[in-house]
């Protein structure tokens, strides 16, 4: 039985085992390759993708459920050529290392805005319990959003100083 | 003609040119290069610590559905090795560790590589293991290789015997006298860490194909030509016949600073006549990663009644695992790390790489000195408590200074640890401190200092300055994250020639474009590779000024190359654009290009005969931490949160700070991660037990702390403009710190890393064995061979 549902708006059509994760089919048959099998156990975040609106990690969605399903990948989180707005402040802090965890992060933490407009610090790191990063330390990935919150700071931590002797 | 260059120039936040692609997932790494046209391929490995092989046959596999090809022993006749060549690609004729690949099987697809891997027939018989080092010490071990007398060695003439694959020792000064005098008080201490995984989001694996008679392999490495070297030798093929390319690296942390897997997929390009992929599983990865190894120290100093260190002696034993590695190189780095910091009246160390039946250990920034770190600050602290001596007074008192003597006799340049120390203390005035968020739990703060090595090095780089007053720049250099090789070095060659940043197009790695480089690691890049970039501007600067001078009919001494264009100093807008002058020389005597190359500066020297065992006996360019951690510990739960976190970096001149402060916070959650939380533990078959995410625990988020930094410039570096490397010191001092605060917030001995819950509660409540490390003897002449 063939399985339906769209990709970033596109209809699109898998033959194959149902059982097939969705991350397999969309790196491994549609060739989108933003979506990242990191530890294909639900704990990285590394290959969230949006689902009917909602962020899910594409391994643990086997694609015979998705029927219909409208699903948004990293390619699709803004026109070609274009940043969203949680994209920009990765590329303005220089947040980004290694990046393989960054198509997962923009994928929570813009639905995350979505329905979060004024989070605070450790409401951001909250959000981040299902998406891991090896690299940064994850505070100027904190940092960027903020940058994008109407309200700057969180009231549960004192400002940090900026310490900058050069 | 050497102008001379201003290194404010090359100064800037510069953005990552890579940000875009990875932020849109557009960037292919090697694990998104197979496509449908590629054959997939898996290990087969062993389950067992140790064994021997009495019959392998893969005659069934080889028949299974979909299966093109399998590589065994056969295929790979030679050993490899860094210091001493003892590792096969595949197990022969012995087993030693669990996980050690048997044979690897390319298939139209990953499931009929599996099923395949099923239908491999092996047929063992069971020989003794020693799982621990003490097992492996004891007088009638086992011996893991029992031909390790007819390996080859990089170095000559070293001590090494049985299951001690490698012996490093320092000795200055009368050490005994030292412990002999009747005013000194003598403290000891031991320490033990398990291993740190490095658990990078990009697996180790290789896309390999055969194309005109020669093998190309797309690899995700730090070291594509060690990769290159370590394939023909393990193929017994001529070099030249490898090319190596390295697409954008998902995460290395040092993993990736040896040749694993690739000479696999390459055997299995050539009997296939197709493209290869061979990545390994999450669980793959965890259970044979190259970790920094476990290790067991022994420290004892004797103390003066003026608080300065009249003597000191250790013992280290680093796990190898089951082949010699990393670790035997870094074994070197004990005399530079546990021997450094401090100034020492006489000074022995012995360390000893040992053999176990566990999977090989490796290379994890910041290597053995995140360890060798934790045991030092642990035992200073230790000896101020003893001596009633405040740890800070102590510290600025005894820290190395302008021509201090190091372990090994090196004479140190500069004050470097001593001013960090005051710097140190006025961010703390300047941040204030979080003992208010303790809040009933028990608070501890330490300052810790440490020093590294940035391991220099052979490296070569080529500048082409194209017609449209751009300048690409040809180098092995990795881009693994660190941004030394998209910003760093283009920096310094935007500086050189006069041009901004982004108008240096950096080619990614290939070995058959670019010249020979040691790797990416160790923090050599913005150095080593920055200096061959420079001596490669050298040339292309020469050659642009003297068709300048011709051009503008001036002295090439009276020019300058500044925002895209030639000036007469002193005279802006005199000049014309660069473009003019490439043109001109194109017509006149070609395009201008410029090759340069680097290696050690070798002006650091050790006393003659303080060094035995050692690949380099003194540190071309140290480099100096200086860390500050506040912790509350749960007394009830043994759980530890990190409420501050500071660091005075010494990082030569920081030519991106934003960047530098960038890895700095990456790594030192690393850091926080090796004190805290990520445990790795050996089962009773030899095992890594930890398998992925789940039961490996990186850092999250909520554990993460923002660190305040304070850059300390101006140490003395022969790195190019005064940098040095920044990315992979800054974890070292992550679990000494975390060590020492949370001894200071418990009162308690604290010997062990990692400290996860369950520790420090038996810490606290009373539980926690005290280590007493009955393998290693007290009598120095016990610990060294001969
Ligand atoms: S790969 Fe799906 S959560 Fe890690
Ligand atoms: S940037 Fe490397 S895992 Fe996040």
């Amino acid at each position: 039985m063939d399985v339906q549902f769209f990709v970033n708006g596109e209809e699109r059509t898998f033959g194959g085992d149902q059982r097939t994760p969705l991350l397999d089919v969309l790196r491994g048959d549609f060739r989108l390759t933003g979506t990242k099998s990191v530890c294909r156990g639900g704990f990285c975040g590394a290959c969230t993708v949006l689902i009917d609106g909602e962020p899910v990690p594409s391994c643990q969605r086997p694609v015979g459920l998705l029927e219909g399903a409208e699903i948004t990948t990293i390619e699709g989180m803004a026109p070609v050529g274009e940043l969203n707005l949680v994209q920009q402040a990765f590329l303005d802090h220089d947040v980004v290392q290694c990046g393989m965890c960054f198509p997962g992060m923009v994928i929570t933490l813009t639905h995350f805005l979505g329905s979060n407009p004024m989070p605070g610090r450790a409401e951001i790191k909250e959000a981040l319990a299902g998406n891991m990063c090896r690299c940064t330390g994850y505070e100027r990935i904190v940092d960027a959003v903020l940058s994008i919150c109407p309200t700057e700071q969180a009231e549960d931590q004192p400002p940090v100083p900026e310490v900058s002797e050069r | 003609m050497s102008v001379k260059i201003d290194p404010e120039t090359a100064v800037m936040d510069l953005p990552r040119r890579d940000a875009r692609d990875k932020l849109t997932g557009r960037t292919r790494y090697m694990v998104d290069m197979a496509g449908s046209d590629a054959l997939r391929a898996v290990i087969v490995r062993a389950k067992v610590a140790s064994a021997k092989i009495v019959r392998l046959d893969v005659s069934a596999a080889a028949r299974m559905r979909g299966v093109r090809a399998i590589a065994t022993a056969a295929d790979a006749p030679e050993l490899h090795g860094i210091g001493i060549q003892d590792q096969p690609l595949f197990a022969r004729d012995r087993i030693r560790y669990p996980g050690e690949p048997i044979c690897a099987i390319a298939a139209d697809t990953l499931e009929q590589a599996r099923a395949a891997a099923d239908a491999v027939l092996l047929e063992l018989e069971d020989l003794p293991a020693c799982f621990s080092m003490a097992d492996a010490l004891a007088p009638d071990a086992p011996i893991l290789h029992p031909d390790w007398k007819n390996y080859e060695c990089i170095v000559d003439g070293v001590a090494r015997a049985g299951n001690i694959a490698w012996e490093a020792k320092v000795l200055r000064g009368d050490v005994d006298a030292a412990f002999a005098r009747p005013d000194v008080t003598i403290v000891e201490s031991c320490f033990r860490v398990g291993r740190q995984s490095h658990m990078p989001f990009e697996p180790r694996g290789a896309l390999a194909s055969y194309e005109d008679g020669r093998y190309h392999i797309i690899t995700s490495t730090q070291v594509p030509w060690t990769v290159r070297a370590v394939t023909a030798k393990v193929l017994g093929v001529h070099s030249s016949l490898v090319r190596v390319t390295v697409p954008p690296v998902g995460g290395a942390f040092g993993l990736k600073f040896d040749c694993s897997i690739e000479p696999m997929a390459a055997i299995l390009s050539r009997k296939t006549g197709r493209s290869v992929s061979l990545v390994n599983s999450r669980e793959e990865e965890t259970t044979t990663c190259l970790c920094r190894e476990n290790a067991d120290i022994w420290i004892r100093s004797a103390i003066t009644p003026e608080g300065t260190i009249a003597g000191r002696e250790g013992v280290v034993l680093m796990d190898a695992g089951a082949y010699g590695g990393e670790q035997v190189f870094l074994s070197t780095m004990t005399a530079h790390t546990l021997g450094a910091s401090y100034r020492l009246g006489a000074a022995r160390f012995s360390t000893r790489v040992i053999y176990t039946n566990t999977p090989p250990n490796g290379a994890f920034r910041s290597c053995n000195g995140a360890y060798n770190a934790f045991a030092l600050e642990r035992h200073t602290d230790e000896i101020c408590q003893k001596i009633g001596m405040d740890p800070m007074a102590f510290r600025k008192k005894n820290v190395l200074r302008d021509q201090d003597l190091g372990s090994t006799g090196q004479v140190f340049e500069g004050d470097v640890l001593g001013p960090m120390l005051e710097r140190m203390e006025a961010l703390r005035a300047s941040t204030g401190t979080q003992e208010h968020r303790a809040a009933g739990r028990l608070y501890g703060r330490a300052t810790t200092v440490g020093t590294w090595n940035i391991f220099v090095g052979p490296s070569t780089a080529t500048v082409n300055l194209n017609a449209d007053g751009s300048a690409t720049l040809i180098t092995a250099s990795v881009e693994i994250g660190s941004g030394s090789i998209t910003q760093g070095v283009p920096q310094i060659v935007a500086a050189n020639l006069g041009i901004h940043p982004s108008k240096v197009i950096v080619k990614g790695a290939d070995t058959d474009a670019a010249g020979y480089d040691m790797g990416t690691g160790g923090g050599r890049t913005v150095v080593s590779m920055g200096s061959a970039a420079t001596a490669a501007c050298a040339v292309v600067r020469k050659r642009l000024l003297e068709t300048a001078s011709e051009l503008l009919q001036t002295k090439p001494e009276n020019l300058v190359l500044r925002d895209g264009r030639v000036e007469i100093e002193g005279r802006p807008g005199s000049g014309t654009a660069i473009e003019t002058v490439i043109a001109r020389a194109e017509q006149t005597q070609g395009p201008i290009s410029g090759s340069g190359s680097f290696t050690a500066p070798g002006t650091a020297k050790a006393m003659p005969g303080c060094a035995a065992g050692h690949f380099f006996d003194a540190m071309d360019l140290p480099v100096f931490v200086v860390h500050e951690g506040e912790v509350a510990v749960d007394p009830e739960t043994g759980e530890v949160e990190v409420l501050a976190y500071r660091v005075v970096q010494d990082v030569g001149r920081a030519i991106n700070p934003r960047a530098v402060r960038g890895q700095i916070q990456g790594a030192v959650i690393q850091g926080i991660g090796y004190g805290l939380h990520e445990q790795i533990t050996i089962g009773p078959s030899g095992a890594i037990e930890q398998t992925g995410f789940e039961t490996y625990h990186i850092p999250l988020a909520q554990d993460a702390v923002k660190v305040d930094i304070d850059l300390f410039e101006g140490a003395p570096s022969c790195g190019p403009l005064g940098t040095k490397g920044v990315a992979e010191v800054a974890i070292m001092n992550g679990g000494a710190t975390m060590a020492c605060a949370i001894a200071n917030a418990t009162g308690k001995k604290v010997q062990q890393l990692p400290l996860v819950a369950s520790r420090v509660l038996g810490l606290v409540e009373g539980f926690e064995e005290m280590l007493e490390h009955p393998h290693i003897s007290r009598k120095w002449s016990d610990n060294i061979l001969k």
